[in-house]
Parts: C-alpha cells; structure tokens; sequence
C-alpha cells in the first residue's frame, strides 16, 4: 500500500466539515453566498432546427439559508464569454448590469479589453428589461433577442448533502437508491438572467467539442466593481 | 423515479407550460433603453466563473484551488489545473477503496465511455467551459444512448450528438459521475451485488439517485416563477 495514497485519502477524509454546492453553487470561500456568486449556467437550442440559442445565468440561491438571494446587485456586471475558433479566448462577449430596478445589456461585440477585468461596452447596447417580481416580464428588440432578469425557480438537482457524506468517506453505499434519494434544491430559487440570441449575432464557430462537433466555447463570469 | 410519479410530474409539467405561455403576454417590443444616463463607469473585476456544472466543486482540492479557479482564465487553466484535478479523481478512488478493504494502488480510475484516461479526462473537464452547438440538438450527454446496440453506452465513432449544450432538465450530475467512476461500460461503481447475497457490494457511484424535481416551461424564460 502506498502511503501516499493513503495520505490522498486521509486528507479527503479532513474535508468532512466542509460544506459543498453543486452545479456552481457556493463552489468556493472567494465568492460563496454573496451577491456575486454565480449559482448555475445553461445554454441551450430552444427547440429543434431553431437559429436562436438561449444562456441563462443563475446568480445567488435561496437553497440554504444565510446566502444572499433576492436582489441583483447593482455593483456586479455578469458576461457571458463566447469563444469561436477554440482557443479560449472571449470572441464575443454578452453583458448585464442592473440599474434601479432595470436590467441592461451590453453587446454582443469582440472586446478589445480581454481577460479579468472589464468595462461596461456602454456604446454597445443590445436591449434592457425591467426586473420581474413573481410574474415574468419579457422584452423582445427589435433584433428578435429575448431578455429577461427576476427571481426563478432554481432547476439545478443534485443529492448534495449525500454528496457530502461521500466525499466524506461516510456513506460505504456511495450515493442513495432512487427511492431515497432527496433533491437538496427542491423548492430552492434563484435570480436568473436569460437571454435567447439569433446565432447570426454570434457568429458561426469553427471550434469543436470532444465528438469533433462545431461548437461555441461558453462561459459566465461576475464582476465586482473596484 | 416511480413510473407513477414520473407520469404525474410530466402532467404537471404540460399544465405549468400551458399556464406559463398564457401568462406570458408581458412582452415589450423594444431596443430602447430607459435610462441611458444611469452611470456604469469603472472598472470590474472577476470574481466568479462557471462553465461545465460542478467542476470546480468537485475536482478543486481546496478552498485555495477552488478560488484560483474562479480568477483564472479559461485558455490557462488546463495547465494549471489538470494534474491536480486527476490526483482529486484518483483520491475519490482511494476513499473507496479504503472503505471496501481494498489496496487503494488497485484501485484507480479506469478509462471511460468516451475512451478517455484519467489525463485526458481532467485535461479536457480543467478548461472549463461550455461546448455549445449553435445548429444541433442541445444534450449535455445522453446516458442512455446506446445506437449501435453495442452493449456500450456511447462509442465516440464520429456520429454522435452530445456535449452540445446543457439543457435544463439535463442530468448534469450522474453525467459527470458516469464520466467519472463508470469506467468503460458507464456502470462500474453501481451498487452492484456481486456475492448474490441481495446486498450491494460496490458502492453506488455513477447516479445521485435524483430527477428533476423543478417545472422548467417551453417559453422563454424557461424557467418557472419562483417557489
């Protein structure tokens, strides 16, 4: 037996105390529960054949208590990063800011400040939607975007507490049977940002997945103002 | 998921897409922007990131990693985080084989349903980022698939659809295990019985036993009205 290896597992073993939150939710100390933090990240073709593709951006989570949840922050600019050739580098960016009770957005254009700090492309503006309350309210441009901000219900599943216990090295059956399992996130909200684009305002991607598949490589960041 | 309760869930589910797109008349046709005098000047800095669900959370060692993750950018961070991520999924291992008795060198990651080693694997979840298909259906994987009825789950032989997105009702999590703990046949660690004594004797790795319990609609925002 290799002590290393034991040593690995010890170390895995040390973490119980530690509270984890999947998909993205509470994933780390620097912005767990804040206004920043961001809870999940889907982006979808809305039904098949269409030419729109939709990102939706969770933000915060009512799911245990304690987090902030509730309200954008209005010192929080949220982008969502799209990558065309695969080199992971933003091609095009989407960005959304709040601004008494108003949810802007930005783009989406080709930054010509790229990486870890950013400014709001305020010569560049794609639409804006008033935040919804219980009720969504939508506003569609005249581009054919769909926009919206407001709380939603947090679609994210996941037996996180069981997932605990097995990281953990408590749970020797691993995950629970179906018949037991519970979904931590059920009733759980979030503050979601959802945008449905024309992929012509995207451009076409010449990057590729795993399966050698044409694709955009996407992703969300937060950013708080300095 | 009970077959009676799924029945029940998907009723429910065609009666909140109804409701939704009735209720959804609060559609504004407009470009303009309200208040273009509000003041968005300065600068904003990084603080959180999120691409595939889940990667962060699970394959970042600790609290420092996890962090670093969230800062660095997307072209960097196969490098960065890739062989540190395969020593976590090799640890994942190791918890279990300790707990089955089992010499943890034994017991290691084995190569999965896409073919892909434990390097492969870590390098290509590191660089986290969403793969999203503008003119394809939208699945972040089909566990299900089995097309060439080769008793093997997906075989990447070039004409498949997956990793093209993530939907909502997109079972992120028992992907991510079966990728993961499923080695080649997508179901290594599946609480199977293996002594025929009506116990399971592997643990049950590769699903979180859960299902969608949210109402996703079929109309923009897609997303049901808050709880």
């Amino acid at each position: 037996m290799k002590k290393t290896k034991i040593y690995l597992g010890l170390a895995l073993l040390a973490v119980t105390g530690i509270v984890l939150v999947a998909a993205d939710h509470i994933d780390a100390p620097g912005s767990m529960g804040t206004s920043a933090d961001i809870a999940d990240f889907y982006a979808f073709e809305p039904t098949t054949g269409s030419d729109n593709t939709v990102f939706i951006v969770d933000l915060q989570s009512s799911v245990l208590p304690d987090l902030a949840y509730g309200t954008f922050d209005e010192n929080v600019l949220t982008e969502i990063n799209i990558d065309l050739d695969g080199d992971l580098i933003e091609d095009k960016v989407i960005q959304a800011i709040p601004r008494d009770g108003i949810m802007y957005f930005f783009g989406p254009i080709n930054p010509s400040q790229k990486g870890l700090n950013s400014q709001v492309w305020v010569d560049a503006p794609l639409g804006s939607v008033e935040i919804s309350g219980t009720t969504a309210k939508v506003t569609t441009t005249t581009d054919g975007v769909k926009l919206f901000a407001g709380p939603r219900q947090d679609a994210f599943f996941f037996d996180f507490f069981q997932f605990n216990e097995v990281i953990s090295g408590n749970a020797p059956l691993g995950f629970k049977t179906p018949e037991d399992a519970v979904d931590t996130f059920d009733g759980a909200n979030t503050m979601s940002i959802a945008i449905e684009i024309p992929n012509s305002m995207l451009g076409t991607p010449t990057a590729k997945n795993a399966l050698g598949l044409d694709v955009y490589k996407t992703w969300v960041t937060s950013n708080k103002k300095q | 998921m009970k077959l009676s309760n799924l029945i029940y869930a998907f009723s429910y589910l065609v009666a909140i897409s109804f409701f939704a797109s009735c209720n959804n008349d609060d559609d504004n046709d407009t470009t303009m922007m309200p208040d273009m005098n509000a003041d968005f000047s300065g600068t904003y800095a990084q603080v959180d990131h999120m691409g595939r669900p889940g990667i962060n959370t699970v394959l970042s060692a600790d609290n420092a990693t996890k962090d670093m993750q969230n800062i660095t950018l997307p072209s960097n961070m196969a490098a960065a985080f890739q062989a540190s991520f395969e020593a976590r999924l090799e640890a994942y291992h190791d918890v279990y084989a300790n707990i089955l008795g089992a010499d943890p060198a034994a017991v290691n990651y084995e190569n999965n349903i896409l073919g892909l080693t434990a390097a492969q694997l870590t390098g290509y979840l590191a660089a986290d980022v969403l793969d999203v298909a503008p003119n394809l259906p939208t699945t972040y994987f089909n566990p299900g698939t089995d097309a060439d009825m080769d008793g093997r789950i997906l075989v990447p032989d070039g004409d498949e659809v997956a990793l093209t997105g993530r939907m909502l009702q997109d079972d992120v999590i028992d992907v991510s295990l079966i990728l993961l703990f499923g080695g080649m046949e997508g179901n290594r660690f599946s609480g199977q019985d293996t002594n025929g004594d009506g116990m399971a004797d592997l643990p049950r790795l590769t699903s979180d036993g859960v299902s969608i319990t949210a109402n996703p609609t079929t109309t923009f925002p897609y997303l049901a009205n808050p709880e």
